[in-house]
């Protein structure tokens, strides 16, 4: 009997992700073995957990109102980004530069999710699909922005003309390491960035909680049965862009605590990509198109990580050869093909 | 019946594109052709260098060489065919003369000497493979260009 | 393929205006940007002739796929990938000119119609989100073509040729010169008519590419292609094998990119290993678009309408927002910029209509049977 419930909870957990799973664990185990330094690995793993958290943590509110995975996200990260370049623009400096670099990012991430919420209402079932173009066109547009825009900041501008912001900046004397620093504990050669994952789960606390308020039950309600829900008086377009400006949302806060931990502001082409590496990231977490939990979002990012961390050192002092990259992406692709194909709701 | 008919097609369809390939292989495969107006040796006798030369391979443009001078063209086909203009000693008539031969199919470079060419020697006197010698660079890596954003490049 | 618009609801003017926004927009933005640019006619018009040359039979590879109901496919990328390593092969055998175009395209054959079985296998098992399946798939394909070109190559896959490898010794690097085969189609019966070079021959090609679609669309396999593409139940009813039919489109689709890809890469000159794949799925599309397409609707003409327009915005942004403001990048981002727009309206445009469709359909229905239970009632 427990070897058919076994062999169910496998078949639905899934094969891309056994074989994910398995592959960090060897990568873990064999890491010692070659000369990898494990503590600063599994380190590097929970900070790196720690910068991208939130930023998967965004995909929860879409998927549960059925406006599937957010390909978008990098409409909400320019709402961060907004944020950090105005906060340090005005003259903030230090840990505050953070807070208010959270302030201001709110207000573009409300307004903007406004709008990508009423353009999702309009195309119900396309959703996917207008999303990452609606990411791609707001980035190349922000592009523009960032050159033409009155900054003047001097950390911020290109030094030659004074004008446009340049690519990358610096968060010395910003607010680089602003939540890591709190309460940061050290084991040896492992450091713990536990304001950072105090954060993150400060905000998983508040999205969970959420979810079992009225408002959230009827959000997935409207996600898992929009006919349903319609019957039982619920305004389905007003849930379905609540969702949208709280995903929005969370990317902006998202993308800020990345930096903090990364130290640098990244502007122009860099939010391109960037939802494709949460997308896959809860997918490998054991959600689907229409069904993520917080829990999705933890194991998701662990994994993720793990990944990215750990194959370039064990590869590099295994083979010499440094496939990370390579097997980065069709890992990541993978997963999101996977879970594209499936008709059904995955594991939990 | 039908699928017999079919499967014939198929077959022979796909026969007929081994056959193009082939022939493919065989008209396509390039060669960078060197002549050299040098002096050479063999068996023990030197073979001296013309004054001038001029060789013209097909219609790219003549190279006009002196005493020691090296050219190069490049050709497409097993066969080479080139037009010299030899002017032996300074002052002499120029004398043209037509050549044509076929190269080995292995062969990327080939040095042809000319000298020894119009001497009437056997193959292997006047044709030699050349090899471009790739510097190792050692571990200089080059990086992998990987068009992150969509962004450059023309189309 | 017509979709039946609601004739009630909105007058034919505001449905053509619709439909040619895309184009109108385009015209617009040449007209304002052609004149800041400062370049010659001359020049443009031979420009655009060379970009149509070089990518009308790519874009043309999309219409297949449009027919058979499965969108825009973002999949061509997989026949991108053939043809480059089929070109790399080529160049490594040292196979010059047009027997070697030759010979590349008959072997990226079997490597685009294993690329293309895979990708529709797929995308029957994602049926209504075709579109970002195929987007995602690109990436993993990607991924292995990177695995193949970057670390196979020259390791276990014999690679004679050092000029071509990495200077560590396996993988490919970023440019595999073409010098050998560079405009060998194109110059073969080249002609100049008032200083532009028009290349006869490759046109030729695009001209019988653009006959075997008419044909085929003539034939049981195309409009077998052409029911599915209208309602997959009603054509499964009807006894066509709609998994199989969709799989055969974007086999050929993947074929026709990947011969394309060569006609693209001779014009170039060079293969950008890792990079020149990447947007080409971008811009083909997007330029379709332009012409006029949509996500369920695409014509031989909007493939012509689509390069003039949307090649035109590429050379002349730049220019136009180099004299502007002094800064070529913001014409380079501008011309990005628009092409992700064009492509993010479009989907909208379909998503809407298709919307406007199923709930006309479903008032359309309603009525009748309105009518059916009214007729009912009166004779009961």
């Amino acid at each position: 009997m427990t070897k058919d419930k076994f062999k169910a909870a496998l078949k639905s957990f899934g094969l891309p992700r056994l074989i994910i799973a398995g592959f960090l664990l060897l990568l873990l185990i064999m890491a010692p073995f070659v000369g990898a330094d494990l503590p600063t690995q599994i380190s590097n793993i929970i900070n790196r957990f720690s910068w991208n958290g939130i930023l998967v943590l965004a995909m929860v509110p879409m998927v549960h109102s059925g406006c599937g995975l957010n390909f978008g996200l990098p409409l909400g990260i320019i709402s961060g980004l907004l944020g950090a370049t105005l906060s340090i623009e005005l003259g903030f400096t230090g840990p505050l530069s953070f807070l208010a670099a959270i302030l201001i990012a709110t207000p573009f991430a409300l307004v903007l999710g406004a709008l990508y919420g009423w353009l999702l209402n309009k195309i119900k079932g396309g959703e996917m699909m207008i999303a990452t173009y609606v990411g791609f066109s707001s980035v190349s547009l922000m592009c523009m922005m960032w050159l033409i825009l009155p900054y003047h900041s001097p950390n911020m501008v290109w030094g030659l003309s004074g004008k446009g912001l340049r690519t990358t900046i610096s968060l010395e004397g910003y607010y680089i390491g602003a939540l890591a620093k709190i309460g940061q504990i050290n084991i040896g050669a492992i450091s713990i960035p536990t304001g950072t994952l105090l954060f993150f789960a400060l905000l998983a606390f508040a999205i969970w909680a959420f979810l079992h308020t009225k408002t959230g039950t009827a959000m997935t309600a409207v996600g898992s049965n929009p006919a349903f829900a319609r019957a039982a008086g619920i305004n389905v377009d007003k849930i379905r862009m609540l969702s949208v400006i709280m995903s929005t949302w969370l990317a902006a806060i998202g993308i800020l605590v990345y930096e903090q931990g990364f130290g640098f502001i990244q502007l122009y082409m860099a939010p391109f990509y960037m939802a494709l590496p949460a997308v896959s990231a809860i997918l490998i977490g054991g959600a689907s198109v229409n069904k993520a939990t917080i829990m999705n979002v933890i194991v998701g990012t662990i994994l993720f990580q793990g990944i990215v961390t750990m194959t370039p050192t064990v590869m590099n002092n295994m083979i010499h050869m440094d496939m990370s990259e390579v097997i980065r992406i069709i890992a990541s692709m993978g997963m999101i093909l996977f879970a594209l194909t499936r008709k059904t709701e995955a594991a939990k | 019946m039908k699928n017999k008919r079919q499967l014939l097609f198929r077959v022979g369809a796909i026969l007929i594109i081994l056959a193009i390939c082939a022939v493919m292989f065989v008209i396509g495969r390039g060669h960078t052709v060197y002549f050299d107006n040098k002096e050479t040796s063999y068996n023990g006798q030197t073979i001296e260098s013309f004054y001038k030369v001029t060789v013209t391979v097909g219609d790219q443009k003549p190279s006009k060489l002196s005493k020691g001078d090296r050219g190069m063209a490049d050709i497409m086909g097993q066969k080479l065919t080139m037009t010299l203009e030899i002017t032996d000693k300074e002052g002499d008539q120029p004398h043209a003369h037509k050549v044509s031969m076929s190269v080995p199919y292995n062969m990327d470079g080939i040095m042809i000497n000319i000298p020894a060419l119009m001497q009437g020697l056997p193959q292997d006197a006047y044709m030699s493979e050349f090899i471009i010698e790739t510097p190792d660079t050692g571990s200089t890596d080059e990086e992998i260009v990987t068009d992150e954003f969509d962004m450059g490049g023309d189309m | 393929m017509n979709k039946n618009t609601n004739k009630k609801a909105s007058p034919d003017l505001f449905n053509l205006v619709q439909r040619f926004s895309v184009p109108l927009m385009f015209i617009l933005i040449c007209a304002v940007c052609i004149p800041l640019s400062g370049l010659s006619a001359n020049m443009l018009i031979n420009e655009i002739v060379t970009r149509m040359g070089r990518n009308a039979f790519l874009i043309l590879s999309l219409l297949i796929p449009i027919m058979a109901g499965m969108g825009l496919n973002f999949g061509m990328t997989l026949g991108a990938m053939a043809a480059e390593i089929a070109l790399i092969f080529v160049s490594d055998w040292q196979i010059v000119g047009i027997p070697g175009m030759v010979l590349a395209a008959f072997i990226s054959i079997p490597i685009s119609v294993l690329l293309g079985i895979f990708c529709g296998k797929i995308l029957n098992e994602a049926k209504g989100r075709e579109m970002i399946t195929s987007y995602i798939m690109s990436f993993f394909i990607n991924g292995i073509y990177q695995l193949v070109v970057l670390y196979l190559m020259g390791s276990v896959i014999p690679i004679k040729h050092g000029s071509i490898k990495l200077p560590r010794g396996y993988g490919i690097r970023n440019t595999v010169s073409l010098l050998s085969m560079r405009q060998k189609l194109d110059n073969l019966l080249a002609i100049q008519i008032a200083g532009v070079k028009i290349p006869v021959l490759t046109f030729i090609i695009i001209a019988l590419l653009c006959l075997f679609i008419v044909w085929f669309s003539k034939t049981k396999l195309g409009q077998d292609m052409r029911a599915v593409g209208q309602d997959m139940e009603v054509a499964r009813d009807a006894g066509i094998n709609v998994e199989r039919t969709r799989i055969i489109s974007i086999v050929m689709s993947t074929v026709l990119a990947g011969f394309g890809m060569i006609i693209y890469l001779q014009n170039m000159g060079n293969i950008a290993t890792y990079s020149a794949h990447s947007q080409i799925g971008m811009f083909c599309i997007a330029a379709l678009l332009v012409g006029g397409a949509s996500v369920d609707r695409a014509s031989i003409g909007n493939v012509f309408l689509g390069v003039i327009l949307f090649h035109t915005m590429f050379i002349v942004a730049p220019k136009a927002g180099a004299a502007i403001t002094g800064d070529s990048m913001i014409g380079e981002y501008f011309r990005v910029f628009v092409s992700y727009a064009v492509i993010t309206l479009a989907l909208v445009m379909y998503e809407t209509n298709k919307r406007r469709a199923k709930s006309a359909a479903g008032q359309q229905l309603q009525a009748a049977q309105d009518a059916e239970e009214a007729a009912g009632k009166e004779k009961a």
